[in-house]
């Protein structure tokens, strides 16, 4: 993938920019129905908002919001991943992170504990997302081959989601079954503010973390003794990434169901543009995981009101066959 | 003598033949709805066996009523144990279950789903005759038509706007109890304004938009916890209600269709805004 025009790190941070407030806005005028937006924001501040600002405030906005933060962490934890393993197929969802976080999610929700104390929810996504990444890590050793890593991760995927099947058919509600699609392919249809501010904290915390690991990871391209001797702590890397991950995509996950393929996708569409620079990387592939997300989630909003398609159908129609690229590309090395 | 002794004797003696019609004696209900409608109106003797989902307190009205009988889970060889003259399903009972025990000559009488009060007493009437009880019926349709007929004099000049919404955003449009409640107790439904038909999802934004004053809800399963009925607590709803909370009317009143409907209308009519 070789651009004309080579773009400094500014110029690409700024065109994605620009990308992502245009989907912002576009995401909040899309809806089942046309309502005049900008009448809507401005009812929003009065004191008994009128019922198109509700629509604005209470429907809309969470959802884009949710689409943008969930976008943006799947996005950075998928390009931290792929710097920390060195493995261009390291991503939340094939390493099992995000499985992990929904099975978390689902042990929360669905026998009562999340609706006593909200902030379960998360915090059981966070438990599993980092229970299912450090068993990878584990099963596949440090030093571990692209193969390696992917068959661990099938095998814990494999394992999340048998778990939470069976956890959805012992569930007392009768709708609980119906609901492993969900889990499965992702949504962000119907969620509110409130969900918003559950899943915040997490995802703030866990970009927080990760904001300052990117010099870390660009000395890490040169090999583990390497950036040893330039004295980075790599134990001390490992962890505070895969628990800004648990965090992170734990949190986002319990809202969101786990969402396919953006932390693959993104990260290896803009390396080529930040020259292969992990410290650049982050930054672009959050803000690109958002446009992803946000762009996959107007899409579903598209279809005729009534037709409940979730949003990761549409990241995995774009992301399966990206993949399959991938192995193709690196058939070689894999055999 | 003891007082049951005594009454089984006097049953044996006088055979229960006042209501004139010849009565089935051994009936058996695979279905909740027959459940209950055999319940209210046939003698305890002549029932036979009941569907297990009429134990059930949450969808079944007559689950008090239900435990002294013995139970059935629709199953072929369980039926035909009980020696049934008469087997009471509903329209969406097991086709080929009903196709096996016709084959093996049994009677078995289907009763439709109703989702209005003239089918409702319709299927009263033709259970009443079938268990040869149409006194009972009529007395049953007469007590339900007295409490409607009150609550229809009493409605208020314009009637308020509500929606009935359920878990995964369904909600109850034109040809359904529900429906048919709301009109009576004095509610426009806006679900069927909106032309749904059935029971069908509603976008959570066409409903917003229908500014419904009073929305209404009916657990399944009340105090299980799932995303499809997490979506009844979005802060949106009790917004554009103006901050009136989300009425709860029994499920088992209207799952199926029986005189107890007339108790849905009557909490759909107390909660008429004052």
């Amino acid at each position: 993938m070789k651009l004309p025009l080579a773009l400094t790190q500014k110029q690409l941070i700024s065109g994605l920019s620009l990308i992502l407030a245009a989907l912002f806005l576009l995401s909040l005028f899309i809806g089942s129905n046309p309502i005049p937006l900008f009448q809507a924001a401005g009812d929003a501040l009065l004191d008994t908002p009128s019922v198109i600002a509700l629509i604005f405030t209470e429907i809309r906005l969470p959802r884009t919001l949710i689409a943008l933060i969930t976008g943006a962490t799947l996005g950075l934890c998928g390009a931290a991943m792929q710097g920390l393993l060195r493995n261009p197929l390291a991503s939340p969802g094939l390493i099992g992170s995000a499985s992990g976080a929904a099975l978390g999610a689902v042990c929360m929700l669905y026998f009562g504990l999340s609706s006593a104390v909200p902030m379960a929810l998360p915090t059981g996504g966070m438990i599993g997302a980092l229970a299912a990444t450090l068993l990878v890590y584990l099963l596949a050793g440090r030093e571990a081959g692209t193969l390696t890593l992917i068959l661990a991760g099938i095998a814990i995927n494999a394992m999340a989601l048998a778990l939470i099947s069976l956890l959805l058919n012992l569930a007392p509600s009768p709708y609980a079954v119906q609901e492993i699609v969900l889990w499965m392919m992702g949504s962000i249809a119907n969620r509110s503010m409130a969900d918003f501010q559950i899943m915040l904290p997490g995802i703030l915390l866990g970009w927080f973390l990760l904001m300052g690991t990117g010099r870390s990871l660009d000395a890490l391209t040169l090999g583990e003794e390497t950036a040893t001797t330039m004295g980075f702590n790599l134990p001390q890397l490992r962890w505070r990434i895969f628990i800004a991950i648990a965090l992170a995509v734990g949190s986002a996950v319990s809202i969101t169901g786990a969402i396919g393929f953006i932390g693959l996708v993104v990260p290896h569409l803009l390396r080529p543009l930040v020259n292969h620079q992990p410290s650049k990387l982050l930054l672009a592939s959050a803000i690109g995981g958002a446009i992803l997300l946000l762009a996959a989630d107007i899409c579903v909003r598209l279809f005729p009101a009534g037709t409940d398609i979730k949003v990761g159908v549409i990241t995995s129609l774009v992301g399966a066959p990206f993949f399959l690229y991938l192995i193709i590309k690196s058939r070689r090395s894999l055999l | 003598m003891s007082r049951p002794l005594f009454i089984a004797l006097l049953l044996l003696i006088c055979p229960l033949s006042s209501q004139g019609a010849e009565q089935p004696a051994r009936v058996v209900s695979i279905n909740l709805c027959t459940d209950q409608l055999l319940l209210m109106l046939a003698d305890p003797a002549q029932i036979t066996s009941i569907s297990y989902l009429a134990l059930e307190p949450n969808s079944s009205f007559m689950a008090k009523q239900a435990k002294q009988h013995p139970i059935n889970h629709a199953k072929a060889e369980e039926l035909l144990t009980f020696k049934p003259d008469l087997i009471l399903a509903n329209e969406y009972s097991d086709r080929a279950l009903i196709g096996l025990v016709q084959k093996l000559g049994y009677q078995v009488e289907t009763f439709p789903l109703p989702s209005s009060i003239e089918g409702i007493q319709g299927n009263i009437t033709r259970m009443a005759q079938l268990l040869g009880q149409e006194e009972r019926g009529q007395q049953l349709i007469k007590q339900m038509n007295q409490r409607l007929d009150k609550i229809a004099q009493q409605q208020l000049a314009v009637r308020p706007k509500a929606l009935f919404y359920q878990p995964n955003g369904y909600t109850s449009g034109e040809n359904t109890l529900q429906n048919t409640a709301l009109q009576l107790a004095g509610w426009r439904n806006l679900a069927a304004e909106l032309g749904i038909q059935g029971y069908r999802a509603i976008d959570i934004e066409t409903l917003l938009l229908a500014e419904p004053e009073q929305l209404f809800t009916s657990s399944y399963a009340p105090g299980s916890q799932s995303r499809a009925q997490q979506q009844l607590l979005h802060p949106a709803l009790k917004r554009v209600t103006a901050g009136r909370e989300m009425i709860e009317i029994d499920y088992k009143q209207w799952i199926c269709g029986g005189p107890m409907i007339a108790n849905a209308v009557e909490q759909l009519h107390q909660s008429l805004p004052k």
